[in-house]
């Protein structure tokens, strides 16, 4: 079963199509049984002893045994663990409430800041951007936030936003953008110096010399969503000459 | 007042009778439950059916009650079983379905707080890695609660916790140790807080 799988790689598969153990498969007398492990990962669910694939998109692999679904969608799903921008909706009593894009809003308390107090409050107002983790992120319960890591430093996140854009993208540009050596983001650093905060919740926040340079980023970003690796980059250097 | 009484066919001395209804004088019968005594009269306390019992004193006992067969009640220290609605990160909001081994025609409302669910490690428990919503739980009664707060219940005990549960995918899960269930589908393992049931009340 684990070669059926390594076959369909890169192919595109839909929610629906199937992986059993066949019979069929010999297996040598001379050499050692080794038993295989394939390891699900998103898109990807076991029934009973067939690999179900239950979202549409392209089988990936990696070594030595995960398999796991790239699918596209810009809805998000909170999960824990993830960094996301949002947007302070309300504030009731000590907690924030957050707007990410989600089914609900999430809750993000006010001594969840790098040096916070009872206090000492942190200086968040409604309508300001945030960038925070996901602390409780379940289909039960409310999801909740934090804006420090495990140690209790902020790192990275926090309040941000004066003077930017914030604009929103499929979920699949925003992983592809994360992802490390990223192409979009090389070809974006020989363009303009700018300040970028990508969250996992399809919201990138851009900020650039001048508001031409700011928009032309947001615009290219936005462009390069559905366009290979070979249209983006003739396009970037079109910019580029184009440009000062 | 006599004349809005209405008989039933079944129970021919059951008369339905509204609060502070005046029953009887004092002389005639002796005050059961639901009923008040003020006065030297005897008033009714809740809205129902009045049932006058000769219990072979003197004077006949009356009192009132909702409904024809009593309803059992949960008290202190009684084992519940609850259905999970809904859980907070402080506790987890339960519906009780049976006490002990009767069933309850209304849903009464319980609370399990974050600190009741283990003996043991009490800051570190998550709800929801103990309950889920839709578990079956076995639980005990620790208060009544007042007029507006829920049953408090209890499961920081071996024997009690969740009983049944369903995995994400949809199966019933087997308990594999105290802390944690399998799904059979899937094979998946989920984080409840496992009661262990005595052997003899386990049906084969």
């Amino acid at each position: 079963m684990f070669s059926t799988v390594r076959e369909r790689v890169g192919e595109v598969l839909l929610p629906g199509d199937e992986f059993s153990f066949e019979a069929e498969e010999k297996i040598s007398l001379t050499a050692p049984v080794k038993s295989e492990k394939v390891v699900c990962g998103p898109g990807l669910r076991r029934c009973g002893d067939r690999l179900v694939v239950f979202k549409s998109g392209v089988l990936r692999h990696k070594e030595p045994n995960v398999f796991w679904i790239d699918s596209q969608q810009r809805r998000y799903v909170p999960a824990k663990g993830e960094s996301i921008i949002g947007i302070v909706i309300a504030k009731s009593g000590d907690v924030f409430k957050v707007d990410f894009g989600g089914s609900e809003q999430a809750s993000l308390s006010y001594l969840a800041f790098e040096g916070a107090t009872k206090r000492n409050r942190p200086n968040v107002q409604v309508g300001d951007l945030v960038f925070a983790q996901f602390l409780i992120a379940n289909k039960d319960m409310e999801p909740e936030l934090v804006c420090i890591d495990s140690s209790g430093r902020a790192n990275g996140m926090g309040v941000f936003g004066a003077g930017g854009l914030l604009f929103r993208v499929s979920l699949g540009l925003v992983r592809r953008l994360l992802a490390p050596h990223s192409d979009i983001r090389s070809d974006l650093e020989q363009l303009f110096p700018c300040e970028l905060v990508v969250g996992m919740n399809g919201r990138i926040w851009v900020k650039s010399a001048t508001v031409q340079q700011t928009l032309i980023i947001a615009n290219l970003l936005q462009s390069a969503e559905t366009m290979t690796a070979q249209q983006r980059q003739q396009l970037f250097r079109k910019v580029q000459q184009g440009a000062f | 007042n006599p004349g809005d009484y209405f008989q039933l066919p079944c129970v021919e001395w059951a008369l339905a009778s509204r609060t502070c209804d005046k029953l009887c004088s004092a002389e005639d019968c002796i005050p059961g439950t639901g009923v008040y005594l003020r006065h030297g009269y005897i008033y009714s306390s809740l809205a129902g059916y009045v049932l006058r019992k000769n219990e072979g004193e003197e004077l006949p006992v009356i009192s009132v009650v909702r409904e024809t067969e009593t309803q059992l009640l949960p008290d202190v220290g009684a084992i519940v079983t609850c259905k999970v609605t809904s859980i907070n990160p402080r506790f987890a909001k339960v519906h009780i379905l049976y006490v002990g081994s009767t069933p309850l025609k209304d849903r009464f409302r319980g609370t399990i707080r974050k600190e009741d669910v283990r003996a043991t490690e009490k800051d570190k428990v998550e709800t929801y890695k103990s309950f889920r919503p839709g578990d079956i739980v076995l639980a005990k009664v620790i208060s009544l609660g007042d007029v507006q707060s829920n049953y408090l219940l209890t499961t920081a005990e071996n024997e009690l916790g969740v009983v049944v549960a369903h995995s994400e995918a949809g199966a019933q899960m087997v308990p594999i140790s105290w802390c944690e269930m399998q799904c059979p589908l899937t094979h998946s393992k989920e984080f409840r807080k496992v009661a262990r049931v005595q052997p003899e009340y386990l049906q084969a």
